[in-house]
This record gives structure tokens, C-alpha cells and sequence, in this order.
């Protein structure tokens, strides 16, 4: 929950706006090996996985029987035909592959405790970057992943990260990350990058404002109705693939939309809070937050699509806060 | 549109008379019922102790050596502790979870016991809860300690502490308590190293807050916590828990933190069980004659449960009704063995009776009852009648029906 008033708070997301800014932003990672490895996750992933060069990565949701979202994540090509999966539910991906890895010659390991991850991110990241480590970043294309080193500590870095700016991720050792965290704050504190404490900052606000969510955001939607149907490829096969092609041929019963709450804070608001049209039910929110640049209090909802299209005007959670239907990107 | 082919099922628990509590209604009864029970506990550890510093240390020690103790065992037990518990509640490693799970932990229980608020700040150096309402608010101060004391136990167990010391690096302060005249109950944790602050004793946690809190606005309050809201609990990333699973966690939970910890300490105050027993009983026959002691409480229960006008107020059925209630509402299995204008039996079984979790079963629940509804039969029904409860091979059969005891409590 995060307020106008948070100096704080607005100083970090102002930070990664403007210039840049650090923080521990450890994903679950799942490694992926094996002779079908690139055949599995094409049938785990919707996404076209087995065309991704070594050293790319692709966005993919992933889905059950019934075509609705249970992951999302990123694949990273390691090279060796070994693949990383970047998710905040390594536990859940492991155990939907036990369940579905019949008939394929795969392995597949959580390797979360293993490795670090840390994220560098704003318009100057690139400079912080260059300071840090010993090869170049600044040709690396989105989502994708080198070796590189930190003094002489080896490391993976991506570009990518969740705040919607140029940004990189550093993937270290655990026995490293403390050395590695060290180095990242002496190459910041050059460019006067502030390390962020905040976590609501760098995982809700930033994030939404840029119309990125998480995928408790996302879960039970269809990739469609999540506004992610350019990540499908219905030319291939992949599990909850008939369910979701017919759920889109009928047409998608929800949307997932942006709001904007008039009032000037939103503590009644929790996760899941009823949104109602004229006081009728039509949808619950996802979350719920204050976006430092766009100024005022931004949400995700899932509501009647038809009956909710932009702009229309709502109440939400048990004090009736008025609130519009917007599209879910700020700035 | 065609006519229904009937209507709709709604889950909830039925009265002696046929009418249906709803689901969130029972859920609400349960939890007050759960922290009436407490707050009679209560009473009983202030007449056998009069300090309340010594006795607030008592419990707070204990619930926090019991909270320890549920991941009890070797590095290799608590690791599979911890990361069952991050793995169910999807824990994410970004949050620093090994530093901030009492925070998380201490939310998904403070919603299901429709301790209703929020989360208003989560740092890397601070965590704040604000709480809009509190049904154990009859309980007492002692329990505000007491709870806020216990849950460093999970600060402790995450940072690998241990067991029973206060070692971890925060600081845990319940600074505001509804129980105590506040708008809203208050937890905030902050960080030693952050703050340049002292580790606490156990009389030290309703200490203030050492940075800023926000206090809502009374319009943007609620009056009752994610699941009677919305229908389920939300964890801050996402994990979900039906109304059904949070009602159920209580009717096991509230009894084990709100009783069951207490009473370890309760128990070692007395100078011996005797006396532990006759205080307890004489502490909930008061209670029980007090509920009714008014008219309209009578005749608010025959409302709510829709007692029949053919049954008069000198009839046993009121009482047995107004048992099977609370039995139904706490989620205790009974049968019918009698329900008319002679008596009423109830049967329960004995473990499920006093071991609403099973690796906590509780006596006092049955002392604690049979005394209370023996005093609430005075008043709601007559003095004619009384309650007790005897044993029946592995079963309790409570009986509503004639007694004269020429030495009445």
C-alpha cells in the first residue's frame, strides 16, 4: 500500500524514472535440460519457444485444461539446450511438469537457491552497468542474456526488468550476491542511484504505471482477455490450446482493464475487492496502488466486458469509492 | 428465461428449528464465541494473579515458546518448514522473505479471524498493520502483548533463532489496541539495525512505533476483514483462501492461540488444579447467567433462531437450541439424542469436543462450557433447569433438563 504523502517512496520511483536505480529482485529459476526440452516447454508454453536463439528470451504465459493463465514468465535459451525459466512460482512450474512430462526426455530442477538476481533499472542503467562490469551491455536487445563479470566474480545479465524503463537484471551465485551487491551500490552511488527499499515501489507502482502486471493479476484469465493474445500462436500445439481457441471463438466474457479511484487513498481496497456498475456486481479488482509519476491511485480490475467498456463509471470495496474504467497502461 | 428448477443452495448451519445461519454469519458467531471463551480465561488468570506485568510475562513467554515449537526440530525440519510455508503462500525471494514472513505470516490469521485492516506499509525496514476492528477486543490488554510477543516466535524461526529467545533484528510493537480505547489496532515492525533500537522483553511490545504511522480516515475503514467482504483472502501476492478455509483455520486456530497458549501459563498460577478448576467454573457460570440476564436477550435469541411461540420460555428446547447453535457455528458434529418440552440431548464426540485441533485437546473447553450454559440455562430458561455433561464411552452427552443443587454456583 503505498500513499502521495510517502517521500520516500516517491524519491525511489522518481529515481528509476529519471535516472536509475537498484534492488535484490530474485525470481524463482527453473532449469530446463534435456534431449526434449524445446519440444516441452512448446507444449507447456504458449509462446513459440523452440525458435528462441541461444542467448534470447521469450514472454510466455502458461496455461491448464482449461486455456486460463497459471504462469507467466520468461524463457531464457541458455545455450546446450539447457533453458531458464524466470517465474515467481518455481515450486507450482515443477510440479505442473511432474504432472505433464509423460512421453518427454526432460529434466527439470528449481535452482532459485542456487542463484541471486539483482535489478538495475531507469534511463542511466546502462551507464551503471558500464561502470560495473566488465564487458558491455548497451548492445544486448530486449530479453536478451550474456555472460559477463563483476570484477572477477562471473554473472548473466538480461536486459529486461518490470519498471518499464531501459533496464538490466544480474543473475550471481548466492555465495557472490553479497560481493555483487556491494559493486552494484559503489557503480550506482556514481550516478546517484539509490538502492530501493520500498517494495511496493518496484513491484506494483512502477510496474502498473507502465501497464505491467503480475500474474496473480492474470490468473484464470485467458491469455485474451489479459491482452496477451499476441503472445498465442494457435499453429502449434500446446496444453489448453482447444480450450482457449474455443473460449476465443465464442468471444471473451471478461476484460482486464485499468482503474482510477477518485479519492485520495484507497485503504479499503484490497486484493479481489467487488467492483460494482450502479451497484450491481461486474468484476473484482486485481490490485490496487499509487503511481508516483502519473500521480493519483492506479488499479488492474477483471470485469463484464461488455458491460464495463472504457470509461465507464464504477464503485469499488465496501465504501463504494468511485472509480473509472481505464485502459490498463498510464504512461 | 425459464423458471428455476429450485432454489438456490446456500451453505450454512441449521438451528434445532429448521432455520439456516449463513455461512458468514455462523463464521462471525464462531469467532466471537471462540473469543468470548478467551476473554473468561482471562478473567480467571487475573484473580489468580494480580500483577499485571507478571502475568502478561507469563503468557507472552509461553505463546511464544509454543509458537517456537511448531517447527521444533532439527535445521533440516524448520528448512522444510519454511519452505512448505513459502511455497503454499507463494513467498517470493524478492521480498526478503527469510526477514519479513512474520509479516506475511501474522496477516493471512489476522483476516481470517476478521481482525479486519491492512497492510500499510512493507520496506525492507518496516512493516506496519493497521486493523479496523478486532473481535477478541473484550479479551484485554494482556492478549494484546501476548499475541504481538508470540509472533516474533516467526521472525525468530525465519532467521534460524533460537527456539524461545528473542533473537531476531526486529521489533514488534502492538503501539495501538481497539481493546484499549484505540481506533485501531496497531502492528508495526521495524528493523534494530534501521531504527538503532534495543531487542525487546516480553513485556515490551506495546511499546510506539519509531517512525511516522498512517492512520486511515474513519470513511475508508471496513467493518470486516477479505473474506466476509469478497468471499475469500488474498495474500499480498495473490494466493488465495476461500471463506470456507478461513472459517474452518479458525474453528481449529482461534482456540489454540487464544486459549490454549494462555492457559499453559493460566494453569502453573494456581496453587493447584482444584483451584484452577473452581475459580474457571465459577469465572463462566458468572458469565453464562450474565447473558441473559436481560429480556431482550432472550427474546433477541428466540429472533435469531426462530424458536417457535408454542414453545414457552420455560422450555429446555430454548436452551438446547441455543447449544446447538454455538456447537453448529464452531463447526462441532452432534447429534440429536432427545429435543422436547422433558429434556434435551446432545451427543458429541469427546475428542472432537475439546480437541478442536487435534494436537491441542482442551478440558477446559468442556469445564468452561458445562459451567457456562448451566449459568446461561438460569437465566434463558429458569432456575428449574440446568445443563451438564456427562461421558458416554468416547462421547459427552449434554443434557438440558431438571436439577435441583442445594448449593447452586
Amino acid at each position: 500500500m503505498l500513499f502521495r504523502e510517502d517521500e520516500v517512496a516517491r524519491f525511489e520511483a522518481k529515481a528509476v524514472r529519471e535516472n536509475a536505480g537498484w534492488y535484490r529482485w530474485t525470481h524463482d529459476l527453473v532449469e530446463v535440460a534435456g534431449p526434449d526440452a524445446e519440444g516441452f516447454l512448446d507444449w507447456m508454453l504458449v509462446n513459440r519457444i523452440a525458435d528462441t536463439p541461444e542467448g534470447r528470451g521469450k514472454y510466455t504465459t502458461m496455461l491448464d485444461e482449461r486455456g486460463e493463465i497459471i504462469d507467466d514468465l520468461v524463457a531464457f535459451n541458455r545455450g546446450g539446450g539447457t533453458w531458464w525459466l524466470s517465474t515467481l512460482y518455481g515450486p507450482h512450474a515443477v510440479r505442473w511438469f511432474d504432472a505433464h512430462k509423460e512421453g518427454y526426455d526432460v529434466t527439470y530442477e528449481d535452482i532459485t537457491q542456487a542463484w541471486d538476481m539483482y535489478a538495475v533499472q531507469g534511463p542511466n542503467s546502462a551507464k551503471v552497468m558500464e561502470v560495473l562490469l566488465d564487458e558491455p551491455v548497451d548492445g544486448l536487445k530486449r530479453f536478451q542474456i550474456a555472460e559477463n563479470r563483476v570484477d572477477d566474480i562471473g554473472v548473466a545479465v538480461d536486459r529486461g526488468g518490470f519498471t518499464g524503463e531501459l533496464g538490466y537484471e544480474i543473475y550471481c551465485r548466492r555465495e557472490d550476491s553479497i560481493a555483487v551487491a556491494g559493486a552494484i551500490a559503489a557503480a550506482a552511488v556514481q550516478f546517484d542511484a539509490p538502492r530501493l527499499t520500498t517494495l511496493e515501489v518496484y513491484v506494483r507502482s512502477l510496474p502498473m504505471e507502465k501497464g505491467l502486471a503480475l500474474r496473480q493479476d492474470y490468473k484464470g484469465l485467458t491469455p485474451y482477455e489479459a491482452n496477451l493474445g499476441w503472445s498465442v500462436h494457435l499453429d502449434k500445439d500446446f496444453l489448453g490450446k482447444d480450450a482457449l481457441a474455443a473460449v476465443h471463438e465464442a468471444g471473451e466474457k471478461r476484460a482486464f482493464v485499468g482503474l482510477e479511484i477518485g479519492r485520495a487513498s484507497y485503504e479499503d481496497i484490497a486484493q479481489k475487492e467487488i467492483i460494482r456498475k450502479r451497484g450491481v456486481p461486474c468484476g473484482y479488482v486485481t490490485q490496487m496502488i499509487y503511481g508516483y509519476t502519473v500521480d493519483r491511485n492506479i488499479g488492474f480490475g477483471v470485469v463484464d466486458a461488455e458491460k464495463c467498456p472504457v470509461g465507464t463509471r464504477v464503485t469499488i470495496g465496501p465504501n463504494d469509492s468511485p472509480a473509472i474504467v481505464v485502459e490498463p497502461k498510464w504512461c | 428465461m425459464a423458471l428455476l428448477e429450485h432454489v438456490g443452495t446456500h451453505r450454512g448451519v441449521e438451528t434445532a428449528f429448521g432455520k439456516i445461519i449463513p455461512e458468514k454469519e455462523a463464521y462471525s458467531y464462531c469467532l466471537r464465541t471462540i473469543a468470548a471463551f478467551s476473554a473468561n480465561i482471562f478473567q480467571v488468570m487475573r484473580i489468580l494473579n494480580d500483577s499485571w506485568e507478571d502475568r502478561t510475562e507469563a503468557i507472552t513467554e509461553i505463546a511464544n515458546m509454543m509458537n517456537c515449537a511448531a517447527c521444533a526440530g532439527g535445521e533440516d525440519e524448520l528448512f522444510q518448514y519454511l519452505n512448505a510455508f513459502y511455497d503454499d503462500w507463494n513467498i517470493p525471494e524478492l521480498v526478503k522473505r527469510s526477514a519479513w514472513i512474520g509479516a506475511i505470516w501474522g496477516d493471512y490469521g489476522d483476516e481470517a479471524e476478521d481482525m479486519a485492516g491492512r497492510v500499510i506499509q512493507f520496506t525492507e525496514h518496516r512493516v506496519e498493520k493497521e486493523l479496523d476492528t478486532c473481535p477478541w477486543d473484550i479479551v484485554g490488554s494482556e492478549m494484546c502483548n501476548m499475541t504481538t510477543g508470540m509472533f516474533t516466535a516467526n521472525f525468530d524461526i525465519a532467521a534460524g533463532g533460537e527456539h524461545g529467545k528473542i533473537t531476531n533484528d526486529v521489533q514488534l510493537n502492538m503501539c495501538e489496541a481497539r481493546g484499549c480505547g484505540n481506533p485501531h489496532c496497531r502492528v508495526v515492525a521495524e528493523r534494530l539495525d534501521h531504527f538503532g533500537l534495543e531487542r525487546q522483553g516480553w513485556l515490551d511490545h506495546r511499546g510506539q512505533a519509531h517512525a511516522p504511522v498512517h492512520d486511515t480516515p474513519p470513511e475508508r475503514r471496513v467493518k470486516h476483514g477479505q473474506g466476509l467482504r469478497n468471499g475469500q483472502y488474498v495474500q499480498a501476492f495473490g494466493e488465495e483462501n476461500p471463506l470456507e478455509w478461513q472459517y474452518r483455520w479458525v474453528a481449529q486456530m482461534g482456540w489454540v492461540w487464544s486459549v490454549s497458549f494462555p492457559l499453559i501459563a493460566i494453569r502453573d498460577m494456581a496453587e493447584d488444579d482444584d483451584e484452577f478448576e473452581r475459580i474457571l467454573k465459577t469465572v463462566f457460570a458468572t458469565a453464562g447467567k450474565n447473558s441473559f440476564i436481560d429480556f431482550f436477550a432472550r427474546e433477541g435469541l428466540r429472533n435469531w433462531l426462530e424458536i417457535p411461540r408454542e414453545i414457552g420460555d420455560d422450555d429446555p428446547r430454548v436452551m438446547g437450541a441455543y447449544i446447538s447453535a454455538v456447537l453448529g457455528c464452531q463447526l462441532v458434529p452432534f447429534e440429536w439424542e432427545a429435543f422436547d418440552g422433558e429434556g434435551v440431548e446432545i451427543r458429541v464426540n469427546q475428542e472432537t469436543f475439546t480437541g478442536r485441533f487435534e494436537m491441542a485437546p482442551l478440558d477446559e473447553i468442556t469445564l468452561g462450557y458445562e459451567a457456562q450454559w448451566n449459568g446461561a440455562c438460569h437465566t434463558l430458561v429458569s432456575p428449574e433447569w440446568s445443563v451438564w455433561i456427562d461421558e458416554d464411552d468416547d462421547d459427552f452427552i449434554i443434557t438440558v433438563g431438571r436439577k435441583i443443587d442445594d448449593r447452586a454456583l
